[in-house]
């Protein structure tokens, strides 16, 4: 393992690390920013595998990352924050509680997926990284978007949970073969416009819980 | 042959004496130094042997209607850490007597053993703030217990062995670039855990507040020798974990381990005791303490770590 | 140099850029362009550039265009006089066509990655569609329509990724035509695609969206949901199967979901949910026909094309109703037959359809396919087949109630929302006489 190496991996760890940060945050404040700094995360082990790489495609990605994900997403969610923004929250969140099921969660997941797959077929991963287990973290983000939507009620944590997932397909992307750059960047604007259909929802319901209307 | 024999002799003696002596120091170290930055003069840093020595000389009682765990627990506790501080390196780096009595597992199960008899001696007492003391350990420790067994786990996957005196001679055989990443979040885990189970500030407070009071509430019926021997096991406890969190997670270089060499690892563990102390008191002295029921999300947290960075082991491996 | 496509997809484009001037006009004028277009792009098949249109999603291409226009004409009355609006007139007919022409785009791009984005875009844009009749539960039944179908679709991007790891391209055409090999990478690009994008097609466990959305959209919108939304996410799911066909998985998924859809749809009291449940059954059904392949194929068109037209028709009507009654339960609509002939027959006409009564075209459909299932496996043919049957049972029993059974004072709503539902149920009729007629021809 070289320096290089190293420091791809330590990324990817952290952006996954940065998953649980983001479950075990009440405020909703904590959780948009935590998604900012996800997001810095993944545009940093972007850059490395450029530079690795010395590919202009992954630097105009990176970039893509940092403006769209980090600052434009970032902002148009802090703004929807109703009231003081600071100090809303959401309510009776055992956050004990919930970083362990996303634990159990996540590994349940990584691991039916690993046993079905990773064990069978051999990925070769970008920048020359050996072995393709690197692809665990993603997943592992992955996951922890969805169990994020399941186990929250609030708008927020769900729009956020979905731009978890995302987050963890542009590392995938990244980590077995760069999509095309263009669709890649279609997919960025599909997830900005989802980001400010959602936000339209956001000012009318903030929180959403089970419904006799919508039974069965 | 014999000279080998006594050689281990002497490292075995030299080991026990200086953790059972000078544990306490640490801990007056870490007071006096905490007092200096809140700019008080403080307690001499010889202030946990005096306690010592004055609660052995007072009358021992005990509460009415109290068993006899709670009578011998102490001295159990005692010699469990006693038995630990012989299995872990955390003086010499070679094997020496009663290191092939048990394992890395084997340690944390010990700590375990150590934390069950020191509830049931409290649940012996009749006492209520005994109760509540046992009581909120009880209802954590279930996380603590379980990061430290996850995080030993950890480290023998590393190393391919359970063995940690192994590991620590991998480790310190290895540059830092060489570490891996679940030996970075498992170093975090220990840490946190290190600060939980030593009961430092952001989880507990020292001192008799009831309010906060954890490790401390289970020793609130005992008196004379028997506190005593609680607070020196208190003191050893805090020095077999933090040289374990140094020599197998933070800082495992510069251990000697030929013959007369050895006597110098005594000044280099007191230095990089000296790192750990100031580690530890920049943490206590910036951070508020937390409300009783986060502590349980604290220690998830650390239990995270550990579980999440043992899987991804297993898997990057 | 083919401009066709071009046309198809710019014309709802351009007439939603008429927002200020006159949308209802610009809305109709475009479908009206897309139905010419979309019949003469017949005339070029099959041809694959930067688009990819053969004969199969020519079919999808008309039934897209043929709903859009009806769904428009629909809305112009059923619109105009709603209380509580979720977003301004203007906007609904904006949003309205460039759903469409995102669904145009789906269907035309010859490239995995441009299809993933087509889909997600149909979601964005039609979102706020659901919530043209603004109240706590249509909220609540478009967000839950935006996090599932997003994050499943989200699942289905991974398996994008994977084929153009695996072929190093992600043109559909190409992708199809080369015979891949790699049998296991196959198997699981398909399945992944089969949850992802089976969010969106209503497949069993991650369908739970779906009769919410139906049931809370305004009829119009529940219509191009039901009858053009789905079939369009099916065509993507199609078109990924094709690249490794793993007939197992998807055809008991589909099993498991006709049966769960059936289960569901014998106690809702709501008719729109009723309808929702119907329309997740026909997909999986139609799911059930392109994974055997072969005559299913066929069959799952013929299905598909005739169950939009009916369960247009079947909603349009559900529309008039709600407008006239004012209510969404069964038990609190009676007597239709009185006051409300036109729509009393497009409803009985398209329940009949979108259940599999002979002669429409989902009969043929589902004849073609359960065929062809007999000789594949015996026990997913009888879980099917019974299914069905409850379904047939349950759905026109509930519809003739409501048709048939006591008085009421309800009213025709005007001769556009009637017209337009009779001549959608008309069409699902005429397609199943033609074809038959054609295969007697044939036969003879």
């Amino acid at each position: 393992m070289n320096a290089l190496e190293n420091i791809v991996f330590l990324s990817a760890a952290l952006a996954t690390v940065s998953g649980f940060y983001i479950q075990a945050q009440e405020y909703i404040r904590s959780m948009v920013r935590g998604q900012f700094v996800q997001a810095i995360l993944i545009a940093a082990t972007i850059f490395v595998l450029a530079f690795v790489e010395s590919s202009i495609d992954l630097v105009v990605l990176g970039l893509l990352v940092l403006v769209l994900r980090g600052y434009l997403i970032t902002e148009l969610l802090e703004r929807r924050i109703p009231g003081k923004g600071s100090d809303v929250k959401e309510k009776d969140i055992g956050i004990a509680s919930h970083l362990l099921l996303d634990l159990v969660f996540i590994m349940i997941g990584t691991f039916i997926i690993y046993s079905l797959v990773f064990s069978r077929i051999t990925f070769s991963i970008a920048g020359s990284i050996a072995g393709d287990t690197i692809l665990v973290f993603p997943l592992a983000l992955f996951f922890q978007g969805l169990f994020l939507i399941a186990s929250r009620n609030s708008t927020f944590s769900q729009i956020i949970g979905y731009i978890e997932e995302e987050n963890a397909l542009v590392l995938f992307a990244i980590f077995l073969i760069p999509v095309p750059i263009i669709i890649e960047a279609s997919v960025f604007l599909d997830v900005l416009a989802l980001v400010v259909i959602s936000s339209f929802v956001v000012l009318e319901k903030f929180t959403h819980n089970p419904m006799d209307e919508l039974r069965g | 042959m014999l000279n080998g024999y006594v050689e281990t002799l002497m490292m075995t003696l030299s080991q026990y004496f200086f953790v059972v002596l000078t544990a306490p120091l640490y801990s007056g170290i870490m007071t006096k130094l905490k007092a200096m930055i809140e700019s008080r003069r403080g307690p001499s840093i010889f202030q946990p042997y005096m306690d010592i020595w004055k609660f052995m000389k007072k009358e021992t009682l005990f509460p009415r209607g109290s068993g006899f765990i709670f009578r011998y627990g102490p001295y159990v506790i005692f010699g469990i850490y006693s038995l630990i501080s012989l299995i872990v390196p955390i003086l010499v780096p070679v094997p020496i007597f009663f290191t092939a009595s048990a394992d890395f597992l084997g340690g944390a199960i010990l700590f375990s053993l150590a934390a069950f008899i020191k509830i049931a001696s409290a649940l012996e007492s009749g006492s209520n703030f005994m109760s509540l003391g046992a009581a909120r350990t009880a209802s954590f420790i279930f996380l603590s217990e379980g990061t430290l067994i996850t995080v030993f786990f950890a480290v023998s996957l590393i190393t391919q062995t359970n063995n940690p005196y192994v590991t620590n001679n991998f480790l310190s055989a290895n540059p830092v670039q060489g570490l891996t990443l679940e030996h970075i979040f498992a170093t975090l885990a220990f840490f946190m855990l290190f600060f939980y189970e030593t009961g430092k500030l952001p989880l507990e407070s020292p001192g008799l507040a009831e309010l906060g009071m954890i490790e401390e509430g289970m020793n609130y019926e005992y008196s004379g020798k028997l506190l005593a021997i609680n607070k020196w096991s208190g003191h050893i406890k805090q020095y077999i974990l933090g040289s374990i969190l140094l020599n197998v997670f933070l800082f495992p270089w510069f251990l000697q381990s030929s013959f007369p060499n050895f006597l110098l690892d005594i000044p280099i563990m007191f230095l990089k005791w000296m790192l750990l102390i100031l580690i530890v008191v920049i943490i206590e002295t910036t951070m508020a303490k937390m409300r009783l029921f986060r502590i349980l999300d604290y220690l998830a947290t650390a239990f995270t770590f550990s579980i999440l960075f043992l899987a991804f082991g297993v898997l990057l491996g | 140099m083919h401009i066709f496509p071009y046309l198809i997809i710019a014309a709802p484009i351009i007439a939603s850029a008429f927002y200020s001037l006159q949308p209802r006009a610009a809305s109709i004028a475009a479908g009206i362009v897309d139905i010419l277009l979309s019949m003469l792009i017949y005339f070029q098949l099959p041809f694959h550039n930067i688009f990819y249109v053969d004969f199969t999603s020519w079919i999808f291409l008309i039934m897209v265009s043929c709903i859009y226009l009806a769904s428009t004409l629909y809305s112009l009355n059923y619109m105009k006089d709603i209380q509580a609006r979720g977003i301004s007139e203007r906007t609904y007919y904006t949003l309205l066509n460039l759903f469409s022409a995102s669904m145009f785009f789906t269907l035309l791009m010859n490239d995995y990655g441009f299809m993933w984005v087509g889909i997600e875009a149909t979601t964005i844009c039609s979102a706020l569609l659901i919530i043209g009749e603004k109240n706590d539960v249509s909220l609540e039944a478009a967000w839950r329509y935006i996090i599932l179908v997003s994050a499943g679709v989200a699942f289905a991007f991974i398996s994008i990724i994977l084929i153009f790891y695996n072929f190093h391209t992600l043109n559909v055409y190409d992708i199809i035509h080369s015979n891949p090999t790699d049998g296991l990478m196959g198997r699981i690009i398909v399945a992944i695609a089969l949850i992802g994008f089976g969010t969106k097609t209503g497949v069993f466990p991650v369908h739970t969206w779906l009769p919410d959305a139906h049931s809370e959209a305004p009829a119009p919108v529940s219509a191009m949901f039901s009858g053009v939304l789905l079939p369009v996410a099916l065509y993507v799911l199609y078109r990924i199967y094709q690249i490794d066909p793993f007939p197992l998985l998807y055809t008991w998924f589909a099993v498991v979901s006709i049966a769960v859809s059936s289960l569901f749809m014998a106690y809702q009291k709501n008719y729109k949910r009723m309808f929702a449940y119907s329309t997740m059954e026909n997909m999986n059904m139609a799911l059930l026909g392109f994974a055997l392949g072969g005559v299913g194929v066929i069959g799952a068109l013929i299905l598909l094309i005739t169950h939009s037209f009916a369960k247009s028709g079947a909603f349009f009507s559900s529309g008039n109703i709600m407008k006239s009654t004012g209510s969404k339960n069964m038990d609190q609509v009676s007597g239709l037959w009185k006051g409300m002939p036109w729509t009393s027959t497009s409803l009985v006409m398209s329940s009949m359809a979108a259940t599999g009564a002979p002669p429409f075209g989902v009969f043929i459909g589902e004849f073609f396919i359960l065929s062809m299932l007999a000789g594949r496996n015996i026990v997913q043919f009888s879980i099917v087949i019974f299914f069905v049957m409850t379904a047939f049972i349950g759905i026109n029993y509930n519809v003739s109630s409501m048709v048939f059974r006591g008085s009421s004072d309800s009213r025709e709503q005007g001769w556009l929302m009637a017209g337009t539902a009779i001549v959608c149920a008309s069409i699902s009729l005429l397609i199943g006489i033609l074809f038959l007629g054609g295969y007697m021809n044939a036969l003879v």
